[in-house]
């Protein structure tokens, strides 16, 4: 687990330079990646790949949108390294697989799961951006502290 | 003597907003095209007009081209459409220009300075060729690795991306169509994986997850992110539009490795496994 750990961290990263990220924010891409594929990983053991897939990615999203309001810089460098390890690859080379091989069920069976892995992704990221932007931001919850000491005096 | 005076400051005015709209059009197609997403160049469009004073603009973008109208009392003064292609990603560009808005906002920055931080920024180059190529070999090996194959595996995975890799910056370098690059890279990785099985290793290796690994620096994660950011966002045209060329990318991956398999499985007569 430790091994697939590292290897997620440097996949990351690795897919961070074919998109040009600048050098200071691998790290925080690193970081993102491994998070998302720990819980993928550690859920997949208990329940299906699509809910292991929607949380992942759930956690990926969660943790670029606080990276990218912490470090000032655009989303997109932390999420879509981020998601790489999370796509359906297996799926989408099963199923040409099994249309090349003429066995139709089973290439309909993984296409399917390709499609699903793919909704999970999908309603993951819309999930996490529907909620404000204020909530990231840090001065937001310190002035909701201050407001509600105030009340309290 | 008066009346003339008048005249002159309302052209002054007006070639000042000129340049302030010609900055922000001028940022935003940078953005657009290294993979911004459409509700960063709208927003950023609209703080730089808004930070030098002005206001009444509309702005309209798709995923391939930019519309901007300003006017000023009642009087159209602007009027600009770009047209922007797809290219390559640079997001550490679009990070660039991110800052620099941030800054115009804050008033930190004038006009004729964010022009030439703009030249400056436009003119950052993507990184060394020979870096990329290893990067893609080592992140296709790490998710080779992931994906549940062993050492060895992906090992192999790691030496057929930076093949894989020297014909796509080859076809980026000779601007070949997005897909022949997908439909013969995903040929050219299973022509590759399928021949790795007879070099006479002397340990186990299994085709699919060489494959498997292979094709990720093919697959259009970028595409799918952004499209399906812009489709949350309501921007549903751009939105459209980018999907389909992601899910096209897939499909071409899958042309090319499917074509290789079952030639291989006609001419061996169905020992494929």
């Amino acid at each position: 687990m430790i091994a697939s750990l590292i290897c997620s961290f440097f996949g990351t990263i690795c897919f961070s330079v074919l998109f040009n990220v600048p050098k200071k924010f691998y790290i925080g891409c690193g970081i993102t990646g491994s998070m998302g594929w720990l819980c993928y990983y550690l859920l997949l053991a208990v329940t299906s790949s699509t809910v292991a897939t929607f949380a992942g990615t759930l956690l990926v999203v969660l943790m670029a949108r606080i990276l990218a309001v912490w470090l000032k810089c655009p989303i997109t460098i932390f999420l879509v390294p981020g998601i790489f390890p999370l796509l359906p690859g297996t799926s989408v080379y099963y199923t040409a697989y099994h249309l090349v091989t003429e066995n139709l069920s089973e290439a309909a069976h993984n296409g399917l799961e390709a499609l699903k892995l793919a909704f999970a992704i999908v309603i993951a990221i819309v999930f996490v951006f529907s909620v404000p932007r204020e909530l990231f931001q840090f001065s937001y919850w310190r002035k909701r502290r201050l407001k509600k000491q105030r009340i309290e005096d | 003597m008066e009346e003339i005076e008048i005249v002159d400051i309302n052209i002054e005015e007006e070639q000042n907003m000129n340049r302030v709209l010609h900055l922000a059009v001028d940022m935003g197609e940078t953005l657009l095209k290294n993979g911004g997403e459409i509700f960063r160049v709208e927003e950023t469009i609209e703080h730089v007009c808004k930070s030098f004073g002005v206001n009444n603009f509309d702005s309209f973008i798709l995923s391939n081209g930019i519309f901007v109208t300003a006017d000023e009392n009642g009087e159209q003064i602007f009027a600009q459409i770009k047209h922007v292609p797809l290219s390559a990603t640079h997001l550490g560009i679009v990070t660039e220009v991110n800052n620099l808005s941030r800054e115009i906002s804050a008033g930190q920055v004038g006009l004729s300075e964010a022009f030439g931080r703009m030249d400056e920024i436009k003119q950052m180059p993507p990184k060394r060729d020979y870096f990329r190529t290893l990067s893609a070999g080592l992140g296709g090996a790490c998710f080779c690795f992931l994906l549940g194959g062993n050492v060895w595996e992906s090992i192999i995975t790691l030496m057929i991306d930076i093949l894989l890799y020297i014909i796509v910056i080859f076809s980026e370098r000779h601007s070949l169509s997005r897909m022949i690059r997908n439909i013969i890279g995903g040929a050219f990785i299973t022509v590759l994986a399928i021949s790795a099985g007879y070099l006479g290793l002397p340990f186990d290796i299994a085709r699919d997850k060489i494959i498997i690994g292979s094709i990720m620096p093919l697959i259009p994660g970028m595409a799918f992110v952004n499209a399906i950011r812009d489709i949350a966002n309501s921007d549903f045209i751009s939105g459209t539009v980018r999907i389909i060329d992601a899910l096209l990318v897939f499909v071409y991956i899958a042309i090319g490795v499917g074509c290789m398999l079952s030639m291989y499985n006609y001419i061996l007569g169905g020992l494929l496994k």
